[in-house]
């Protein structure tokens, strides 16, 4: 497991040390670490069923732990579970809201618990999430990316330091998902820390600066994205016009260590260190064989991902 | 918890009930809405044939219309109280009231004066309309007197406020609205009525609800009479362990 992330509490949103959550004889979390530093995007990864939001909930002690030690925003919980929670606007599985209430006043609701200054962050709020014009209208003929604005309006009404987001682009088009892509990270600019819990590792890769990694209960994995993902080598992947010519003619090249051919019909060439793609591709063409395709071969979060909880379920 | 929270989270309850439209127009209908049919049909009745009917007002009709606002009042209030113990947990909302770090305790006491402020009006509406009418039209007939108004609405205010503060409770145990308006109705309208006429069980039956409630009406009960002050801790009783049950199991609930 990758351990760079900072081991100062001070830097830490989330310090969690040994959590075991079980349900009856079902062990859900079996004793997990989990450190989220402060100030960043953290992705938190994981297959359906891995633990995700099991983890979210003790946390914001929605279910009590069986064992472990657990800090939010440097507070020890459950001791101080208010005072820590005052500054945490959570979304847990999707933002659920009474129907029959506008926008604007699940906020109230919302914010009634939350004191006077919630209170008078709705407006603020709204209008950060694009909201403001639909706030007079019911929740029950929102549609689901106007409930996930809602959710994350709902958020912000605590100005919150650290805010955790289950799955916020579920539900989502393309437009809404680009936007709330540049909602967290605009969150994430004025200094805040988003947790961030999804499948979708694409966006988790576009988005974040640090992931974890839960596989059945246990975390597998956690640091920046580079270290997660791990080394990439000096690969490339090539689309040609004669693949049979291109891959003998790359064997013989002193630059280049291994080449294979994929079933999307591109080779990915493997070169030693320092070796240029600039001269591959003239070797290529100087012998007359059109290239079409030419980009670095990376290793993706998605990979990595699927080759560490592969490797667990399959133990 | 300042008091300033402490208002807002009940205008905050307050205000889910009140947007609860189906709530609120069946709820005026069985209070308001039935005290105006009562009296519309005695005051047509009495025209038509003032020999047979007498005047629609005096203290006769005046029990009457306490009688049926106690039985509605109380069905209303039930509604009230379901919505309000179950209405954060059916919506899914409870999660996030949860986790702003608030006492769940407080989360659930809250509901109570949250659905008074719904009930109380409406009750006290039909209690007014009620009172006025049977002093109005009561002709040639007695009309109530003050301590009877006063007495009568003593009862009514029992009877209706523990309907609704048992509905919390068992919403808030329950989770959902409609399996509590269901239960309650059928304790209220059969179980409790059955058990009361078993005569095998002896003074055990002073203590259900409806028997303690029955025994705080002015005159006295039909059934078996106890005194004021056992009737009263009897309520009271009944009031405790539907808040405690409510209580317990909102602190304990998996969110």
């Amino acid at each position: 497991m990758n351990t760079s992330t900072p081991s100062r509490s001070d830097d830490l949103v989330v310090d969690i040390r040994g959590v075991t959550k079980r349900f009856g004889a079902r062990t859900v979390l079996q004793d997990v670490d989990l450190r989220v530093p402060r100030g960043c995007a953290f992705g938190f990864l994981g297959p359906n069923g891995a633990g995700k939001t099991t983890l979210i909930r003790v946390l914001l002690g929605l279910v009590p732990a069986s064992a472990g030690e657990m800090r939010l925003l440097g507070h020890p919980l459950p001791a101080e579970r208010a005072a820590a929670l005052a500054r945490v606007g959570a979304i847990v599985e999707e933002p659920r809201f009474h129907p029959h209430l506008t926008g604007r006043e699940n906020l109230v609701v919302a914010a009634a618990p939350r004191g006077a200054e919630a209170e008078g962050r709705i407006d603020a709020a709204l209008a950060r999430v694009g909201l403001a014009d639909r706030a007079r209208d019911r929740v029950g003929g929102y549609s689901m990316g106007m409930r996930q604005r809602l959710g994350i309006a709902r958020c912000l009404l605590v100005d919150p330091e650290l805010l955790i987001l289950d799955e916020p682009m579920n539900g989502l088009d393309p437009a809404g998902i680009l936007e709330m892509r540049g909602l967290i990270r605009s969150f994430v600019d004025e200094g805040r820390t988003v947790l961030l819990s999804s499948h979708l590792l694409d966006e988790v890769e576009r988005t974040c600066d640090g992931v974890a990694i839960i596989d059945l209960g246990r975390i597998v994995t956690q640091g920046t994205l580079a270290e997660t993902i791990g080394p990439q080598d000096n690969a490339l992947l090539i689309g040609c016009d004669d693949l049979a010519l291109a891959t003998a003619l790359l064997g013989s090249l002193p630059t280049v260590t291994a080449v294979a051919q994929s079933s999307d019909g591109t080779l990915r060439v493997s070169l030693t260190s320092g070796a240029s793609a600039a001269g591959v591709n003239r070797a290529l063409v100087e012998r007359g064989i059109a290239v079409h395709r030419l980009e670095a071969s990376r290793l993706s979060l998605e990979e990595r991902f699927l080759e560490l909880t592969s490797r667990l379920g399959a133990a | 918890m300042t008091a300033n929270m402490a208002r807002s989270m009940i205008s905050a309850e307050f205000l889910k009930l009140r947007r609860r439209r189906g709530i609120f127009w069946w709820s005026l209908v069985l209070t308001s809405g039935t005290m105006v049919a009562a009296f519309t049909t005695l005051v047509i009745l009495h025209l038509n044939d003032p020999g047979h009917y007498g005047p629609a007002g005096g203290v006769k009709n005046f029990t009457g219309s306490m009688e049926a606002l106690i039985g509605l009042g109380g069905v209303a209030s039930i509604m009230i109280g379901a919505s309000a113990g179950a209405g954060d947990l059916g919506a899914g909302v409870f999660r996030d009231m949860a986790s702003s770090g608030r006492s769940r305790i407080t989360l659930f006491l809250v509901r109570v004066p949250g659905a008074l402020l719904l009930q109380l009006p409406l009750i006290l509406g039909a209690f007014v309309l009620a009172t006025v009418a049977s002093i109005v039209l009561a002709g040639s007939d007695p009309v109530p007197s003050a301590t009877l108004i006063a007495q009568y609405g003593g009862w009514v205010l029992a009877g209706t406020v523990l309907e609704l503060i048992l509905a919390i409770g068992l919403a808030s145990v329950l989770g959902t609205r409609a399996t509590t308006i269901g239960v309650l109705l059928a304790w209220e309208l059969i179980g409790a009525r059955l058990l009361q006429h078993f005569s095998f069980l002896g003074d055990v039956r002073k203590a259900l609800n409806s028997t303690a409630i029955d025994s705080l009406k002015p005159g006295g009960p039909d059934l078996l009479p106890m005194s004021v002050a056992a009737a009263i801790a009897v309520v009271v009783c009944w009031a405790i362990v539907a808040l405690a049950a409510g209580a317990f199991r909102t602190r304990t609930i998996d969110a």
